[in-house]
């Protein structure tokens, strides 16, 4: 929820280091630079200090190994698994089934919360059910989707579309409806048609607040396929954990639980690239 | 300007707003008036006198509860291109560069891109911003986005300029040298404008004619014909002529101020 956050903050309120321009322009000043260097030094020694706390009590017998691993029989685990190939195979399976239900949600939820937003009628259909679907985690979609679909892929894809798809629909319609009105008269009064309007108008400026929409979906997507995959999958990366658990071998679920942050981090930071591409106009808000 | 068919015109014009439970409120009360083509007047009043009402019954914007607002003689009964408006905050498409925001008329006219290219050139160029084509809006300064509106409109080439307090929320010395500007504009495009201020010096530098409205319900209190000299440099700005004219308007709008003061106490 940071990155929403994020987004609609009032322009006024940016701290002077967040804005591009006047950081630009600012020499870079001794002060600066000694806080810009502060800052990631606390971060990496936090690290270090719980990392040296996991080794100090897995080795010295303070903690159990059938509760806690050592950090070496992580390692081990990580590297064996990353060689004979299952690791890659597992996050590959997770992160297909994750974009193909993400996308398909964004396919039907983006222009469906469109719609919703510029036609009553539409919404008014919509409402109900929109509202009776919303409380369903997607677990509970489980035994349907496995009654209609099995245990195959179609069942984990159905899985994160369920989880995903109103959460992309809900952002959508907010977005679509604060488009300032008064650009949409702007462009009424310079000739645009019911077609240019959206097009022009209302699109691009819904586009914001549907990125940002999206960057949140894609993580609860994950969540939903980890679940699933977890209840009924011969792999991915929640059915790797399910085998840990089920052998005992802790030190592979933890592998399981790092590489799920690892993947949702790069997946962030490479939204966060597409972003800067798609909305080059917002690099460059002023205050 | 008498002896041709006006250009714009209100007759026996009244807006009502509901303000809910019943409360209605008269913005505009049976207003009537006739503005020339290619003239340059000004709407003065205090703040809600219904000239901002006026003027979006003009681009079509909404619609008058009785009376008809016509251009060329036809009623406006839908947003009218023809008219064109200047937002007070500009209201600029924050994800198109000035060339896109500029040619922006043009394209829904459908013109070519070469064509739109070399058009928008020419008015970017008019205004005074060649090389900040690529420029996103929230790049620029107030001044420079109100340049780009008036470059934008001027390009979709509507009849009718209409302007909302254009230049309100400009520093004073940016706001002289846009009057100046929009002053050369007018003489080179002949087109009509329209425009709003709650200044008198705004409207003496500006129009050729100017409205004084009555504050609420909005009626036209009294038309002043401005002769004076142009260009409407300082030496105009300082002579006996325009201090007459000045404290003549003043004294129209002096009474109305003190009730709507009276009555918002």
């Amino acid at each position: 929820m940071s990155d929403l956050a994020r987004h609609e903050r009032p322009a006024g309120v940016l701290s002077a280091e967040g804005t591009p321009a006047l950081r630009a322009v600012s020499p870079a000043g001794s002060r600066n630079n000694r806080k810009s260097l502060l800052l990631p030094t606390i971060s990496v020694l936090s690290v270090l200090s719980v990392l040296t706390l996991w080794y100090l009590s897995t080795e010295r017998g303070w903690v159990s190994p059938v509760f806690l691993p050592k950090p070496g029989r992580v390692l081990d685990e990580g590297i064996a698994n990353l060689a004979n190939g299952q690791l890659l195979t597992d996050i590959w399976m997770s992160t297909q089934r994750v974009l193909l239900g993400f996308l398909l949600a964004g396919a039907v939820a983006i222009p469906l919360g469109i719609v919703m937003a510029v036609w009553a009628p539409a919404k008014a259909a919509m409402d109900p059910f929109v509202s009776l679907l919303r409380p369903l985690p997607s677990i509970t979609w489980i035994p349907l989707t496995m009654l209609w679909l099995g245990i195959g892929e179609g069942q984990k894809v159905a899985i994160v579309f369920m989880g995903s798809w109103i959460y992309i629909l809900l952002y959508t319609i907010e977005s679509t409806k604060r488009v300032d009105p008064l650009l949409i008269r702007a462009a009424r009064n310079l000739g645009a048609s019911d077609l240019h309007v959206m097009l022009h108008v209302i699109l691009p400026g819904a586009l914001p607040g549907i990125i940002a929409g999206l960057k949140v979906t894609l993580a609860i997507s994950w969540s939903c396929v980890l679940s699933a995959e977890m209840i009924a999958a011969q792999n991915g990366l929640g059915a790797l954990i399910w085998q840990g658990k089920d052998w005992g071998n802790l030190a592979l679920v933890l592998v399981g639980m790092l590489c799920i942050s690892i993947v949702v981090l790069l997946a962030d930071k490479l939204a966060n690239m597409l972003e800067r591409l798609l909305l080059p106009w917002e690099r460059h808000q002023r205050t | 300007m008498a002896s041709t068919s006006p250009i714009l015109a209100a007759r026996s014009v009244t807006k009502t707003f509901t303000a809910g439970k019943g409360h209605d409120v008269v913005a505009v009360d049976n207003l009537s008036l006739e503005i020339g083509e290619g003239e340059f007047v000004c709407l003065l009043g205090a703040s809600g006198c219904g000239e901002s009402t006026m003027l979006n019954m003009f681009a079509g914007f909404i619609q008058p509860t009785s009376g008809q607002v016509l251009l060329r003689d036809k009623p406006i009964t839908a947003i009218e291109p023809r008219c064109g408006m200047i937002f007070q905050s500009y209201a600029l498409f924050p994800w198109k560069t000035v060339r896109g925001n500029v040619e922006f008329g043009l394209r829904m006219q459908g013109l070519p891109r070469a064509e739109r290219r070399d058009r928008a050139a020419a008015f970017i160029e008019m205004v005074s911003l060649r090389g900040f084509e690529d420029h996103y809006p929230a790049e620029l300064s107030g001044g420079m986005q109100q340049r780009v509106t008036i470059a934008r409109l001027l390009a979709a080439d509507p009849e009718v300029l209409l302007m909302d307090e254009p230049f309100a929320a400009l520093d004073a010395m940016t706001r002289q040298v846009m009057q100046e500007e929009l002053l050369r504009i007018h003489e080179q495009s002949r087109k009509t404008i329209v425009f709003i201020t709650h200044s008198i010096d705004e409207a003496l530098i500006l129009s050729s004619r100017l409205f004084v409205m009555s504050a609420r319900p909005g009626r036209i209190k009294a038309v002043v014909a401005n002769d004076l000299p142009t260009p409407r440099h300082m030496a105009v700005q300082v002579s006996p002529q325009y201090g007459e004219l000045k404290s003549t308007v003043w004294n129209l709008i002096e009474s109305e101020v003190r009730r709507h003061a009276v009555e918002a106490t």
